[in-house]
């Protein structure tokens, strides 16, 4: 017993020193995004580059919390999330530094930068809707106000609240619309709820294919995953789902998106190495890459998404600025608590 | 971290009065006794049919009605809401073959009552594990004399056996629940709102510090209730378990008898291992090409080299605050060692934020990067596994008579050298059973390992995770096997020391 404590300690104490050596060719990343097609990316970075990259994955959160903890000591160079809304939270820690680079500034479309200059988009994904074929016709839908119409009497489908993609929606509506409308807005369709929130965007696909419910407002890439389903069933479900882009009217601000994005941390000890693997994955062939794996949508104007994505049609995207998706995520969650969607 | 309760906010309260509080604690509450009830049913009729009958299959159920313990608990979440669903093997299945009654089946299964019984199938070995101990270890003399008082049966059973075994069964719901209460990926997948979920959603998606620090205190607050209870049943029945009574085999002669012994040990058995099992085995197939083993490999490695030192560490802790309350009969040793248990009940998350919190706010530790080594990660899976590790130790601590140590004193024996000499021996078993049940644990934690972890350092549970949470199930299915398939061996190989012990004495 004795012999084994000794010898676990020693490899322990030999691990952590062999942690401690530095290399300098490297990249340090706090990422709160976990697809397979980011190591992908990254081994490909490393191949073209030689340059390492280390990742720490882990909720947006928690990984502001490490390096707002960390401060100077903080080994992160860049800041990876999944909302615009953490990195603008990230940002009003003052724990990120300005992103120069013009390679950086032509990749990417004009309407998707950041006006601060704290994070560079890398993907964007927007939360629509999917009907049942069988009992709603497209024309029926319209926009987001419009599922707190009482015609949609339990017969909606959406996840719960604690969900950041939910937070970030009723965010962009608090910030279009303003607080007081998004309260009306969010109790009227919890009223509307064909059950209480739950599950994940591919459960509330399979509960309109068992009849539970006819609409729901899920993130497109989830439809992408579910229709390349290798599982037969999944992928009827799937099928009997019809897409729809809401708030494409004249009048209406378009549907609302949200980014994946990174920012260069404050303190990042590889800044040059950092930059250079932004301005990689937000090249042509990164991106191609995003959107073919994980059917995300580029921000390269350059590139066209999957061909899944693409046959559902162009969309008008909502030009809000998505800082706002941070600025008001507080009162988002409050008018969630208030409206009593779970 | 507890110190921030002191300016306490009001409105934060306030608000969490208004809008949540009710709905959290009902949850909390109702969620804990639908648990707590499954894994009782669970746990204790079958360790006494194995404990005391021989049947057929017998030796399988013992080692069978572990293994649920080695499928963490959101995979089991995770995977019957997907063998329940619509586009699932039960309902396509009865879509093409009997239409007729599909319709029955298509309901939401994403309830709170559905969630309970999946906790309580992944939780119930902790019950099981003590009570069988417990049982074989009550020997023949305490069920000759009750015989020849007359009781049988099931009279034997309520009367003393259950009675005499409170201890231990207190111990294991004592797991049960704080598992229960700190639980999170299940729980938010099911959208059932408990303490847990709230502090996440006070703290880090409002920011509200104290808010989440209130709802801690409140689930504290709980567990000093728990531990309360726990205290004033196990004083009523402080007794040691005689040393000289021979175990004792009955065997069956009623058949109806042996139809509920078999049915009792099979159903959790499948239901809370063979199902899941099988499905995972059977997504893990679908995408069998895509594997990379080498990947997968390197992962196990990890998770295995960091939990099993880690277990082993805690078990050290866990003897040295164990042996000396158990020395000194201080009762502040005896308080602090119940706070150290309550790392057990704080969310993993929370743990890793405080764990941050200390080693970066902390001047004389300040100056060290020390976060992202795996120093503090063992810190932190100390701090919140002790009560595992303790458990075993404990309960067998506390069978031998005090006498023991006395004689050692008599003896001349310094309380080290009664540690070595006569505590290690006689509690050999109990510290393997620890090591075991901790290395378990340890190899299904998930919320500290992803904060807490150094750079590309992935375990098994952090991968399937990864998976699971994008909602690709089939691709996370080869990692949650690997997960299952060494902790099950893990606790195979438990029961076979177990068993050998039990046969010995």
């Amino acid at each position: 017993m004795k012999n084994i404590i000794i010898f676990c300690l020693t490899i322990l104490i030999l691990s952590s020193c062999s942690d401690q050596t530095k290399k300098s060719n490297e990249v340090n990343l706090y990422s709160q995004r976990h697809y397979t097609v980011d190591e992908k990316q990254y081994e490909a970075f490393e191949l073209e580059t030689g340059i390492k990259v280390n990742v720490i994955k882990a909720n947006a959160d928690e990984l502001i919390e490490r390096l707002k903890n960390e401060g100077e000591n903080s080994p992160a160079d860049l800041f990876v999330s999944v909302d615009a809304g953490k990195l603008q939270k990230a940002g009003s820690f003052n724990l990120l530094q300005p992103l120069e680079s013009s390679i950086i500034n032509s990749n990417i479309s004009e309407d998707l930068k950041d006006l601060n200059k704290l994070w560079v988009p890398i993907t964007y994904r927007a939360r629509i809707m999917v009907y049942s074929k069988e009992r709603v016709k497209a024309e029926e839908l319209s926009t987001y106000s419009d599922l707190a119409d009482s015609k949609w009497r339990e017969r909606v489908l959406v996840r719960s609240s604690s969900n950041a993609y939910n937070q970030a929606l009723l965010s962009s509506i608090v910030a279009n619309k303003g607080a007081d409308y998004a309260l009306d807005w969010a109790t009227s369709l919890v009223k509307n709820f064909a059950r209480d929130p739950k599950g994940n965007d591919r459960d509330q696909v399979k509960a309109i294919a068992a009849g539970q419910g006819d609409v729901a407002i899920v993130n497109s890439y989830y439809i992408g995953l579910l229709l390349s389903s290798e599982k037969e069933e999944e992928l009827k479900a799937g099928k009997s789902v019809g897409v729809f882009f809401p708030n494409q009217g004249e009048n209406e601000g378009g549907s609302h998106i949200n980014i994946s994005g990174i920012g260069l941390a404050k303190n990042a000890p590889n800044k040059e190495n950092a930059i250079k693997l932004v301005e990689f994955l937000t090249g042509v062939s990164a991106q191609n890459r995003y959107v073919n794996t994980s059917y995300e949508y580029s921000v390269n104007p350059l590139v066209k998404p999957a061909e899944i994505v693409g046959s559902w049609g162009d969309f008008k995207r909502d030009s809000l600025d998505l800082n706002q998706l941070g600025v008001h995520r507080n009162s988002a969650i409050e008018i969630f608590d208030k409206s009593a969607w779970k | 971290m507890f110190i921030n309760i002191l300016n306490i906010d009001g409105s934060a309260f306030l608000y969490l009065w208004d809008n949540l509080l009710l709905d959290y604690s009902l949850n909390t509450l109702y969620l804990i006794f639908i648990t707590s009830i499954i894994s009782l049913i669970f746990g204790i009729i079958p360790a006494w049919f194995v404990s005391n009958y021989d049947f057929r299959f017998r030796r399988f159920f013992d080692i069978a009605l572990y293994l649920p313990l080695a499928i963490p608990t959101y995979i089991m979440a995770f995977t019957y809401s997907d063998i329940l669903s619509f586009t699932g093997p039960l309902q396509s299945f009865l879509r093409k073959n009997i239409p007729s009654i599909s319709e029955i089946f298509n309901a939401d299964y994403l309830q709170i009552e559905v969630l309970g019984v999946i906790l309580g199938l992944s939780l119930y070995p902790y019950i099981y594990t003590a009570c069988r101990l417990s049982f074989s270890l009550i020997g023949s003399t305490y069920i000759n004399m009750s015989k020849n008082l007359g009781l049988s049966g099931i009279k034997l059973f309520y009367k003393v056996i259950l009675p005499l075994s409170r201890p231990a069964i207190f111990s294991g719901l004592f797991l049960v629940i704080m598992e229960v209460l700190n639980e999170y990926g299940a729980v938010k997948y099911f959208g059932v709102n408990t303490y847990t979920t709230g502090i996440f959603r006070a703290w880090f998606s409002m920011g509200n510090e104290t808010a989440a620090i209130q709802l801690a205190c409140l689930l504290l607050l709980i567990v000093f209730v728990i531990l309360f209870l726990q205290k004033t049943f196990s004083k009523k029945t402080k007794f040691y378990y005689s040393k000289n009574s021979a175990t004792e085999k009955l065997r069956f002669i009623n058949k109806n008898k042996r139809f509920y012994a078999y049915f009792s040990c099979f159903i959790p058995f499948f239901i809370g291992f063979a199902v899941p099992l099988s499905y995972i085995v059977t997504n893990f197939l679908i995408n069998y090409k895509d594997v990379n083993f080498s990947k997968l490999f390197t992962l196990s490695i990890n998770s295995i080299s960091v939990s099993a030192i880690s277990s082993v560490i805690i078990i050290c802790v866990a003897i040295l605050f164990l042996y000396v309350e158990k020395i000194s009969k201080l009762s502040i040793n005896k308080t602090i060692n119940q706070i150290t248990s309550l790392g057990y009940v704080i969310p993993g998350a929370v743990i890793g934020l405080a764990v941050i919190l200390l080693f970066t706010k902390t001047p004389a530790l300040q100056s060290f990067s020390l976060v992202g080594s795996f120093a503090v990660l063992i810190y932190a899976y100390v701090f919140r596994f002790l009560a595992v590790g303790k458990s075993p130790i404990k309960s067998s601590l506390e069978k031998h008579p005090e006498s023991f140590d006395e004689t050692a004193k008599t003896l001349g024996l310094g309380p080290l050298k009664t540690l070595r000499k006569i505590h290690f021996p006689i509690n050999k078993l109990a510290l393997l059973i620890a090591f075991i049940v901790t290395f378990v644990d340890l190899l299904k934690e998930l919320p500290i390992t992803l904060i807490l972890r150094p750079f590309n350092f992935d375990t098994l549970a952090t991968q399937t995770y990864q998976f699971a949470i994008e909602e690709m199930m089939v691709e996370s299915a080869v990692y949650s096997l690997a997960i299952i398939v060494i902790g099950a061996v893990m606790l195979v190989i438990l029961k076979s020391m177990v068993n050998k012990q039990i046969n010995a004495s």
